[in-house]
């Protein structure tokens, strides 16, 4: 079990909410995704691979065969899932941190929600309902979303330029050569291992990795 | 919101940069402690010198200054409850060298290779900062005594790394460095001038003068002070909580903090060499070159992001020249990357804009977040320390010369270990990847690592790459403290912790 597969980490939060406040939660949703400022600081963070928030109701669980019992639930159900870089803390700090409007926005009418500020009730609400991650697959695990982010205009901008340039004077080559590396001034990041943010994460994998080699 | 600080309260190395105030000199002591009677009684005797924080008045100021921590080893040798040991933070308990991954200390900072003292238990430290080495060692004279007192309750440690290489010194010196008149200097080995912006909070004294580009920025462009919980135990910090990192009892938190002791060599040989090529191929001179690295001028720490270049440090120097003290400190504080947002002034990459960001990780977007710094604020430390040793040839890594890092906040895991982890070693939160700050950064001899000089968006330049970066700096021992209050040190002096 572990929820980090290289840079990124998985996370689940699943929330009671009144069944009967779920429209206000599916207003929030529709305004915030028509009006994408309200989501400028989430953005901004640039640290989330995706996010999505989903509201599951009373009846809407998977009933997938007729040996499984019914449930009756009391609670309609707000699913949040995220895929992030860095650690926990780090990802959960800078959203109490950088916006803690938006955040008490989405989870406001969710049961026992304590809101971000102060932090450690947020924390505990969070660790409390959250679903650790029993499998998680991560194709390219040196990739933070910046990376993808970066890799992606440089590789359009290589073939735009590549394009262009086939023609060209040495002199215009080598001045639409600098264009470009201008216009990817801060695309350049090198792309290597995670830092290490969690020990017992770490040395999970240590473990596996010690296990499999000796098979 | 204005708070008082119980100044008699706290040690005065929280408060207080001693080497603002004339110590030129400082002495740190590391001590096992053997019996816990006995122990306990060595650290009563040592509290009766412990320097407070209170405010000095010029013809107050001792000659010397004495301040104590202990690991979590210590605390647990002084018999302190498990109840009490328990509250006590992860990291704290791992002490330096279980964090090696955390902190990137690989290859020639790996612990192993550290000073011998830091393969022994330590359990004490104990600094001395005096205003010439005469009263520093008068005091370590005292110290001794204690210890000869204590009858085996505790022993002075030795295996400080000496001039000749041999790791047998009882004690750690460090000296701020002076120039050719012989004057003081708050200069570093690498050339550069050192403690300019350190973070300002909540209850210090003097707020106004100091917390322009040192406190945390405000929507409206101001600066205020951190909150005082940011880097003292029992005080509401800046998520309106009070620090998660304090055991109990209160009274064995309250006005007490944690402390990172860090001993970081400088390869200067690697340094000069390194900044002789790399200006080879940089446009501009040396100077700014050096300055982009950190983004302050060595000469005068002038900002580079408001001298961005020769021209325009010649004209800031004037300005300097002609402004009045208090002036002089302004500009070399108060200052922020809004109008930088892509580093073309002052590289992302510069030294003090990964440890201090200002409002920088908003990347212009208005409003983006709660506060510009809402993730600069939390990750604030309080810098102390002094160079230790002298460079006997420039042209040389060895020797032993470097720099006494120690760091004071509420939470090391969220503050100083962030910081190295995320900012110095890593890059993404400035979306630069993995390239590591330039001086700081455990660059990989076998793998060296780039970093990227911007230049003005759409100038049609192009930026400038700084490659083939050496490790320029190696850790050679350290450990987390704990800085208890002075009624805490009582307690525990007095064994009458108990957290029921």
């Amino acid at each position: 079990m572990s929820n980090i597969a290289g840079k990124a980490y998985a996370m689940n939060v699943i929330t009671p909410i009144r069944w009967y406040k779920v429209w206000i939660n599916r207003l929030i949703f529709k305004i915030a995704l028509s009006k994408p400022s309200t989501l400028k600081g989430l953005v901004t963070l640039s640290l989330i691979h995706y996010a999505r928030w989903v509201i599951i109701p009373r009846d809407g669980f998977p009933h997938l065969d007729s040996s499984q019992p019914k449930e009756n639930l009391n609670y309609a159900y707000m699913l949040f899932f995220s895929n992030f870089n860095g650690s926990w803390d780090q990802y959960v700090d800078s959203f109490t941190f950088a916006i803690p409007a938006g955040l008490d926005l989405f989870w406001k009418w969710n049961v026992r929600y304590p809101k971000s500020v102060p932090l450690s009730p947020f924390h505990k609400y969070i660790r409390h309902n959250q679903i650790d991650t029993s499998h998680y697959y991560n194709a390219y695990p040196m990739a933070a979303s910046n990376d993808v982010k970066s890799a992606k205009k440089l590789k359009q901008a290589l073939i735009n330029f590549n394009a262009e340039s086939a023609s060209k004077t040495s002199e215009e080559f080598l001045a639409d050569y600098n264009r470009l590396l201008n216009y990817l001034q801060h695309d350049f990041g090198e792309m290597r291992a995670t830092p290490i943010v969690s020990l017992a994460a770490h040395a999970v994998k240590e473990r596996y990795l010690k296990s499999h080699a000796a098979h | 919101m204005t708070q008082n600080l119980e100044l008699t309260d706290i040690q005065g190395n929280i408060v207080k940069a001693y080497g603002a105030f004339n110590f030129t000199k400082a002495r740190y002591l590391f001590l096992r402690i053997d019996n816990g009677d006995k122990g306990r009684e060595f650290v009563g005797a040592v509290t009766t010198k412990v320097t407070s924080a209170v405010r000095w008045e010029k013809n107050s100021m001792p000659v010397a200054t004495t301040n104590i921590g202990f690991t979590f080893s210590g605390l647990q040798a002084l018999e302190l409850p498990t109840a009490s040991l328990m509250g006590f933070p992860e990291e704290f308990v791992m002490g330096m060298k279980g964090r090696k991954d955390i902190l990137g200390d690989d290859g020639p900072s790996d612990p192993m290779y550290w000073d011998k003292i830091w393969q022994e238990t330590v359990h004490i430290w104990l600094s001395i900062n005096g205003q010439s080495i005469e009263a520093v060692d008068e005091r370590y004279q005292w110290i001794l005594k204690q210890i000869e007192a204590s009858d085996g309750g505790v022993t002075l440690l030795t295996g400080h790394r000496g001039e000749k290489d041999e790791d047998n010194l009882p004690y750690q010196d460090a000296s701020v460095l002076y120039d050719a008149e012989g004057k003081p200097t708050p200069k570093e080995h690498f050339g550069y001038t050192d403690g300019i912006g350190d973070a300002v909070f909540e209850g210090q004294t003097n707020i106004q003068a100091r917390v322009l580009g040192r406190g945390k920025l405000t929507r409206s462009g101001h600066w205020e002070p951190l909150a005082t919980g940011e880097f003292l135990l029992g005080h509401v910090d800046e998520a309106m909580d009070y620090p998660q990192t304090a055991p109990t009892p209160k009274l064995l938190a309250h006005n007490g903090t944690y402390m990172v002791y860090r001993k970081l060599h400088e390869n200067v040989g690697s340094f000069n060499r390194f900044l002789d090529e790399q200006s080879k191929v940089f446009p501009g001179s040396k100077e700014l070159l050096a300055a982009k690295f950190s983004g302050r001028w060595r000469d005068n720490g002038a900002p580079v992001v408001n001298a961005p270049d020769d021209a325009s440090k010649a004209e800031w120097d004037k300005n300097y020249a002609a402004a009045d003290f208090a002036g002089q400190k302004k500009m070399l504080i108060d200052f922020t990357y809004n109008d930088d947002i892509d580093g073309a002034k002052c590289p992302i990459s510069a030294h003090i804009r990964r440890i201090n960001p200002r409002g920088s990780l908003e990347y212009g977007v208005k409003d983006a977040y709660e506060r510009p710094g809402a993730l600069v604020d939390r990750r604030r430390i309080l810098r102390r320390g002094l160079p230790y040793g002298k460079v006997k040839d420039p042209t040389r890594d060895d020797g032993n010369h470097g720099i006494i890092f120690m760091a004071l906040n509420a939470d090391i895991k969220r503050q100083f270990e962030f910081v190295q982890q995320q900012w110095i070693n890593y890059a993404n939160d400035f979306k630069e990847g993995n390239d590591k700050e330039v001086l700081l950064g455990n660059h990989d001899a076998k793998n060296p690592g780039k970093v990227v000089f911007q230049v003005e968006k759409g100038s049609g330049k192009a930026p400038h790459f700084v490659n083939n970066i050496p490790r320029l700096i190696e850790a050679r021992g350290g450990d987390y403290f704990f800085i208890p209050s002075i009624t805490a040190l009582k307690m525990i002096a007095g064994g009458i912790v108990d957290p029921t």
